[in-house]
Order: structure tokens, then C-alpha cells, then sequence
């Protein structure tokens, strides 16, 4: 839609028609910052606009009037995992996340395009075989098949909430996220790499953002003291691929935790794939004469930070009394 | 105003450098009630980074505001002139802890909760910690003096300053202080930029005193049918020699709206107080409690309970640490504004203040709720109001006249720590004219372009609801 059109289509349309009732809860909002501290996207971006109170003040400035929607303010908008640490935080009760969900489809109704965090399917390498379809418990993603020759998935981007389970899922690797949230798989690669050749780490855990993230924080603070663990924040423990693991062991990791909700506890049903897909795993460490019991998974509830500390203390000891692994070439396995 | 944005890409990068308005809106606010948009933001991550920043503003005459997490409650942030917000939160390495030394040399980004979890495993603990502490940086509580709920035993943010590194408005690096908790070597400078709110230099490291973590804290809470028994508890705890290391007031409505945001069941009586009492040695500490609950019972406290436990301390004190946003929920249709929210009064005025505070609120329309860490004089309240209805804001500024009319008749302070910024400028200058011209002079001969968050505190405009335009949609 050009310019002209857009203003036409606010217009004739009554701009932001759902983001509009939450005026009252908007004002709510002291702007303590209490929500920010714990959310995963304003961690990785570090700016501002990427707050949770941010984006309110965003849709606040659109719903006002003050502000009209910009390509930059919408790809804002549409950054966020659902996770809710946010609104869980917020004594003021600003229902942070059914407020972005509103503004959302304000803003898909005006004609935006946007990548944020919801998934992206590749056409080209999409064989339509729709193993993704019912992994999403959003129901976020469905199969058009109005074109019979041309069948394809289609993704809600009101519905996706970012989590990334179909894209560890997907046997063509067709789904993708955009880069620079810190959740695709060369970016967390990236992470891991760090870890272990920069700061020398040996235990690489791979943590759900949403029960692990607040006792997360007991480790993520700029602190002098070297601890021989780094916490990875994933989405959902689902969202751990096998290759992740394998890189890295590659890279030179003594051992990976995978730590996620109680299964029943899970949003998005994500922890039973990660178990049927880490039993897989050990099975390909023994053949590379790995010890499996270098794998750990683990499952926490919200709050329990003192057990998340005391099981990584226990498996670290452990690691040391094993030693690192000898040279492996893992990339042979994977496939390169 | 003209910015030249390459310039200062070139000096931190192109992603440390926005003028996108998804960035200048969102940084036009902080946590009080203005809002006006700046020209750029831009992050700087090295202490060059800062002195080139500033010696091209000062080149061109350009505003640059210092900002941290922004949780100022007055506009100290809002940048009224336009020009560059300083995002400090890029720098947040912890350079140095040395126990030895008992300090710690930090950058300015460091959030104050993150430096206290880097000192916990070493027995060490930095005690200001004001109520924002998740998200408040220790440049900005430098540049606030800020305090909190320890400040009764502890002092605040301005006991703790050693030394610090400034980079003035000209872009000249100064080497402030010492490495000793004491000094008198020249002019006390470190301490002049204590409380500065980001106009007389940009701290860009700082070097902080630490404590060593006391073995034993007790929390106690005791009810109170009467707001004025338990301010007179207060004062008479403080007058009679009692060390508490936490002395804290909340009135009915802050309970009530606690309550409603966190479902705490607390008893909705007139006010409740926390106290607590620390040490190294536990008859001490029960000596100290068992004084407090002796006072208290004195002014007819009740239902006083007490407990060592980490996690039962968490959950008595987690209504305290809420309560300013849980006050949005107090009543529908109103909302909690960052309005007269801070003053100081001397000990024996606690009660007094309290029941004026209800009783000028009554008069004018609004809801005042009463708190604060009053052990060290500080009483906080906040204007709930519609934010909607133009005449609510009239009422508003009818309240701050009458309040802080009172807390000058009284010998009190316009803000006792979060600053005047400008929502406190009109109050803080009627009552200390003489500061004025002063400050103006310190002000000239560090930033003689008036560049460094220009027109705050005692240049501030004489109409706080007119300054900027207020965050709220009005009408
Ligand atoms: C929920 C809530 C509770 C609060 N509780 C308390 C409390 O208990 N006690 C208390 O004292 N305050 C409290 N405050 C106020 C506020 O958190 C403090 O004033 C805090 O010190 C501000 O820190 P900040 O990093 O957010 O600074 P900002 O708000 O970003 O800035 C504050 C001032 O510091 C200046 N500044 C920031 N960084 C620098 C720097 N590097 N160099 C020079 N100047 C700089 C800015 O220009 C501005 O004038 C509270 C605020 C909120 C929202
Ligand atoms: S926690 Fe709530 S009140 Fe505080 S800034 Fe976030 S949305 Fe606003
Ligand atoms: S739901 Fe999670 S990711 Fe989204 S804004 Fe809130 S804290 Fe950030």
C-alpha cells in the first residue's frame, strides 16, 4: 500500500479500533521499568524502544494521535515472545501482551509488512508436508490450499508468538526468524562460541526463557566474577536444536544442560519434543564416544532459582571430574 | 535544531546512534509526568566516545542529556530543548571490586540490583538502594543522590561517592575524589556533581564504598488503626536512639491498593510499619526489634510479627517494594502520577505531614497516598487522579502549592531523593531563592553554553504543568 493509500485506508477505517480501549489500562502505567529487566528482547537489544514499557509508549502515541505508525515503530511492536514476564511483573495491572496482541492486528489491518519475531517460511525449500501445522499451539500456522497446485503454509503474524518450536522442527529448515533478536540458530552458534573460546566456559546451558529467566539473572549480571557456566536463553527448551547441542560439544563445551518447565508446565508443549529429541541425541554422542551422561535435561518451575544454581553447581563438579571431551568432529555427523 | 547524525555514527558507530521516532519518542519520557522529544539518541560505550560526543555539542551548541534507566520521577531526562540523549546504559562493566579496599570502581550503565549481586557471594553488600534499584544506574543515582529503604542506617548515595571520572562540557576529562572514604585535598567536587541531575558533567566511572553484609536481618511489621500513631511511632523509634536498619511507613491506601495488585491479604487497617534491625551479632539485632516493638506497642501498634527468614522477609517487604505502581489500581478511573512525590521533613513532623497530606488531597479532589522510608525523613505520596479531565490537573497544581508551602512552613526539603528535575523546579525555587543565583554560577563556569541538561532544577520553566507537554492525553 503507498502512502496516500495508508492515510486513506486510517481514515476510512478508524485507525487502531481494538488498541483504542486500552487507553485507560495505558495510563496506568507509571513507567517503573519493573517490566523491562526481565524481557529477553530489550536483553538482546539494549535499546529503549525495545522495553516492554516502551512499545506501550509507542501504542500510546498511536492511539493518541501524537505519533503515526513508522516501518521502524511497527517492527518494534512486533517483537516480543509472549513470554510475559512483563505483565507478571507489573503491579500497576497493564495487560502489557493483550495490548501488543490488539496493536498487532491494528496494524496488520493497515496494510504493514513486518518481520519482528514470527516465523518466516521459505517457499523455495517448503515442501508443504505440514509437520509444523500442529506443533503451533497458537494455531499460527495453517495450509492454503485455495490454489491446488500451489499449496503453501501461511503463518498468522498476529498469532505466532516468536517461539521458534517450527523452526527447530522442520526437517527442510524452511522456517526462519529474523536475525538480531538473538534467537536464530548462527546467532546462538555465535553465543556458544563466545562462551567457550572468549570466556572459557565448560557448562553451556540452554535455559526457557519462561520459567529459567529470573533466576537467570543471578548469573547474567556484568559481574568480575568468572563463572565456569553461561546461560543461553531460548525461547522454549523445544527450541533447542540437536545441532546446537552438537556445536557445542564442537566447539569445546564439557557438557550442555537443556533446562525447561515441568512438561505439564510447558506453554507451548514444547518440553516432551526436547526429551524424545535429547534421547536421540545421546544416542548419537555414544557413537561418538562421548559420555551421554554429558547431556543433562532439567526441568525447573517459575522461581526455583536455588535449584536452577545448585543443579548447575552439582553437573559443573561433575564436568570437572570428567574432564573435556577429546577432539571430535561433529560437523561430520551434522552433515557440515 | 541541526544534528549532524554521520558525525556522531562516526564517533560510536552506526547502531549506538538513532534519530528514528520509534527511539526519539520513546526516549522523550521518563517516569514522570512530561514528555518532549529529543533530536538523537546515541550510546556511547567508551570513556572517548563520551568526550568526543560532547566536544562536538559543545562545538554546535547542541543539548545533550545523560540518561540511565530513565526511572527519574521529576523529567530530570526529558529533554525539554531538544539535542541528544546520552544512553549511559551501554556502559555497565563492573572494572574493579576490591574487598580489600572496600570499593568498587564501576562504569555508570551498572544497575544498582546487578553491582549488589556481583557483591553478595563476596559477603559485601552497596546499601543506598532506592526502591527502582532493578532498573536505576549508579550514574543516575549519583546524579539524583538517590537513597532508600537502608538510607535511615546507611546514608544515601552521596556517603558512598569515593571518586569518580567526569567528562565536563567542553569534553575535558576530570579525575574527581580519591580512593579513601575520606579526603581533604582541594574543593569536595565529586560531591558537587553528587545530586547534579546530569547538568554539571557526565560521571562516565565511579568509584563507591561497599559494606560487609551483616549475618543477621530482622524484618518486623506492626499495625496501626491510627496513620498518626504510626508516624509518631516513627519519630519516637528515631528520637529515642533506636538503630533501625529499615523504617518504613505505608498508609491505608497504599495497603488496600497492595492488596488489589498482588492479593497480599493485609489487614486494611490505618497505616502499617516495616521495620528492621541488622548485625553481626543476634542479641544485638533482637535488642534493637524488641526496643522498636516496645515503641510501637506504645502508640497502639498491633499484630506485630517478626522474622530472620530470607523468604518470609521478601514476602512482608514485597508490598513495599510494589507499591508505587500497585497505587494505578487503587480505584478505577484513576491513575498514580509522579507528582509531589518526595519530601523531606525533620523527624518530629512525620505524623503532622501524613494527616496534611490526606487532608490537602481531600480538599482538592484527588487521592494522596502516604509512604516512605520516613525513618530518614523522607515522606512520599503520589497525586492519583484522572489524568483525562483538564480540571484534575488544576487540582494537582493546587495540591503541590498547599503541600509544599507546608513542608517549607515546617523546616522540610522540596525532595528529599529523587531530585527536582521539573515537575519540583516552581516549588524548590520559591523556597530557596537564594540558592538560585549561586547554582547558576556553578552552573556558568562548568557549562558556560548551557548544553548539559539545560533548563532543570533552578532553570527550569516557573510552570511545571507547561514545561513540556504532559504524557497524558488530556480531554
Ligand atoms: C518505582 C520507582 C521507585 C523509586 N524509588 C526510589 C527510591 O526509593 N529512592 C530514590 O532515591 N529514588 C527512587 N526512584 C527515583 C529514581 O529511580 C532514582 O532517582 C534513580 O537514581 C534514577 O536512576 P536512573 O538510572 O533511572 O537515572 P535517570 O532517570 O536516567 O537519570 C536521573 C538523572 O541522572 C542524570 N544522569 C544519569 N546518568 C548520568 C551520568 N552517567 N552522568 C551524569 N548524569 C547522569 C540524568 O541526566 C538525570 O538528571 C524511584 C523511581 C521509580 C520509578
Ligand atoms: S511494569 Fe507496568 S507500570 Fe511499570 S513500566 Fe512496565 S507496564 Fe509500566
Ligand atoms: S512478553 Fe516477554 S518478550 Fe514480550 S515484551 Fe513482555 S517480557 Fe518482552
Amino acid at each position: 500500500m503507498g502512502m496516500l493509500g495508508k492515510l486513506f485506508y486510517f481514515k476510512s477505517n478508524g485507525n487502531f479500533k481494538r488498541s483504542k480501549k486500552w487507553e485507560q489500562e495505558l495510563n496506568k502505567c507509571i513507567r517503573c521499568g519493573y517490566c523491562y529487566e526481565l524481557c529477553p528482547l530489550f536483553k538482546s537489544n539494549n535499546w529503549e524502544s525495545d522495553t516492554p514499557r516502551g512499545k506501550l509508549l509507542l501504542i500510546y502515541g498511536m492511539i493518541t494521535g501524537e505519533i503515526k505508525p513508522t516501518q521502524e515503530i511497527v517492527e518494534k511492536i512486533f517483537q516480543c515472545f509472549y513470554c510475559k514476564n512483563c505483565s507478571d511483573n507489573c503491579s500497576a495491572g497493564v495487560p502489557i501482551t493483550d495490548i501488543l496482541t490488539d496493536a498487532r492486528a491494528d496494524l496488520i489491518e493497515a496494510g504493514f509488512e513486518v518481520e519482528g519475531t514470527i516465523v518466516k517460511i521459505d517457499e523455495d525449500l517448503c515442501s508443504v508436508c505440514g509437520i509444523c501445522v500442529p506443533l503451533c499451539k497458537y494455531e499460527a500456522l495453517s495450509i492454503d490450499e485455495k490454489d491446488e497446485d500451489n499449496k503453501k503454509i501461511v503463518v498468522d503474524k498476529v498469532e505466532c508468538r516468536g517461539c521458534g518450536l517450527c523452526v527447530a522442527a522442520c526437517p527442510a529448515g524452511a522456517i526462519t526468524q529474523k536475525e538480531g533478536c538473538e534467537v536464530t540458530l548462527p546467532e546462538l552458534h555465535e553465543k556458544v562460541k563466545e562462551f567457550i573460546k572468549e570466556d572459557g566456559k565448560k557448562l553451556v546451558v540452554f535455559a526457557c526463557n519462561w520459567s529459567m529467566f529470573p533466576g537467570m539473572q543471578l548469573s547474567e549480571s556484568p559481574t568480575l566474577v568468572k563463572t565456569p557456566y553461561g546461560i543461553i536463553v531460548s525461547m522454549c527448551s523445544g527450541r533447542v536444536a540437536p545441532e546446537l547441542v552438537l556445536n557445542a560439544f564442537d566447539e569445546g563445551a564439557w557438557g550442555v544442560m537443556v533446562a525447561g518447565c515441568p512438561p505439564e508446565e510447558c506453554d507451548h508443549d514444547g518440553n516432551y519434543k526436547t526429551r524424545r529429541r535429547l534421547v536421540l541425541l545421546k544416542n548419537v554422542l555414544k557413537e561418538l564416544n562421548i559420555d551421554p551422561k554429558r547431556i543433562r535435561l532439567e526441568w525447573f518451575s517459575t522461581g526455583e532459582s536455588a535449584k536452577l544454581e545448585r543443579t548447575i553447581d552439582d553437573f559443573v563438579k561433575e564436568l570437572e571430574k570428567m574432564g573435556p571431551i577429546k577432539k571430535m568432529n561433529v560437523s561430520k555427523v551434522i552433515g557440515g | 535544531m541541526k544534528i549532524d547524525i554521520e558525525k556522531l555514527k562516526e564517533i560510536v558507530g552506526e547502531n549506538n546512534v538513532s534519530d528514528d521516532i520509534a527511539d526519539l519518542y520513546v526516549y522523550g519520557s521518563d517516569a514522570s509526568v512530561h514528555h518532549a522529544l529529543p533530536t538523537a539518541v546515541v550510546r556511547p560505550k567508551t570513556i572517548e566516545e563520551v568526550q568526543k560526543i560532547m566536544r562536538y555539542a559543545n562545538a554546535n551548541k547542541i543539548p545533550v542529556v545523560p540518561r540511565g534507566a530513565g526511572s527519574g520521577t521529576s523529567g530530570h531526562t526529558v529533554p525539554i530543548d531538544g539535542g541528544i540523549i546520552l544512553d549511559m546504559k551501554q556502559m555497565n562493566r563492573i572494572l574493579d571490586i576490591r574487598p580489600e579496599d572496600m570499593l568498587v570502581k564501576v562504569e555508570p550503565g551498572v544497575v544498582d540490583d546487578d553491582l549488589n549481586r556481583a557483591l553478595k557471594p563476596l559477603g559485601l553488600f552497596y546499601p543506598p538502594a532506592p526502591a527502582s534499584s532493578r532498573i536505576a544506574t549508579i550514574g543516575g543515582e549519583i546524579a539524583a543522590n538517590a537513597s532508600g529503604v537502608r538510607s535511615v542506617k546507611y546514608g544515601a548515595t552521596r556517603d558512598y561517592v569515593y571518586g569518580m571520572k567526569v567528562v565536563l562540557a567542553n569534553g575535558d576529562l576530570v579525575n574527581l575524589g580519591s580512593n579513601t572514604r575520606v579526603h581533604s585535598s582541594g574543593y569536595q567536587l565529586e560531591r558537587l556533581i553528587v545530586g547534579s541531575e546530569g547538568t554539571l558533567g557526565v560521571v562516565v566511572e565511579a568509584t563507591m564504598g561497599i559494606r560487609p553484609l551483616p549475618k543477621y536481618r530482622c524484618l518486623a511489621v506492626a499495625n496501626f488503626d491510627k496513620l498518626q500513631g504510626a508516624g509518631n511511632a516513627i519519630s519516637d523509634i528515631i528520637s529515642s536512639g533506636c538503630e533501625p536498619s529499615m523504617l518504613e511507613l505505608m498508609d491505608k491506601i497504599g495497603i488496600i491498593a497492595v492488596n488489589k495488585a498482588m492479593d497480599l491479604g493485609l489487614k486494611e487497617v490505618g497505616a502499617i510499619i516495616l521495620f528492621e534491625a541488622d548485625g553481626n551479632v543476634k542479641e544485638a539485632v533482637d535488642f534493637e526489634i524488641e526496643k522498636m516493638k516496645k515503641i510501637c506497642k506504645k502508640h497502639n501498634g498491633k499484630d506485630i510479627k517478626k522474622s530472620y527468614d530470607l523468604a518470609e522477609r521478601t514476602k512482608l517487604f514485597s508490598g513495599r517494594k510494589k507499591l508505587f505502581a500497585s497505587l494505578s489500581q487503587y480505584k478505577e478511573g484513576i491513575i498514580c502520577t509522579d507528582l509531589a512525590d518526595d519530601m523531606g521533613v525533620p523527624n518530629s513532623k512525620i505524623a503532622e505531614t501524613a494527616e496534611k497530606i490526606h487532608e490537602i488531597a481531600k480538599k482538592n479532589n484527588v487521592i494522596m497516598a502516604v509512604y516512605g522510608h520516613c525513618g530518614s525523613g523522607v515522606i512520599h505520596t503520589k497525586i492519583m487522579l484522572d489524568p483525562k479531565k483538564k480540571s484534575q490537573w488544576k487540582d494537582a497544581e493546587h495540591v503541590i502549592e498547599e503541600l509544599y508551602d507546608y513542608i517549607d512552613s515546617v523546616g522540610g526539603v522540596t525532595s528529599a531523593e529523587h531530585g527536582i528535575g521539573l515537575s519540583k523546579a516552581p516549588a524548590w525555587k520559591k523556597a530557596r531563592p537564594d540558592m538560585i543565583p549561586v547554582m547558576r554560577k556553578v552552573k556558568q563556569a562548568l557549562d558556560p553554553n548551557n548544553i548539559l541538561n539545560p533548563h532543570k532544577i533552578m532553570d527550569a520553566p516557573d510552570d511545571w504543568v507547561k514545561a513540556t507537554n504532559l504524557r497524558y492525553k488530556v480531554g
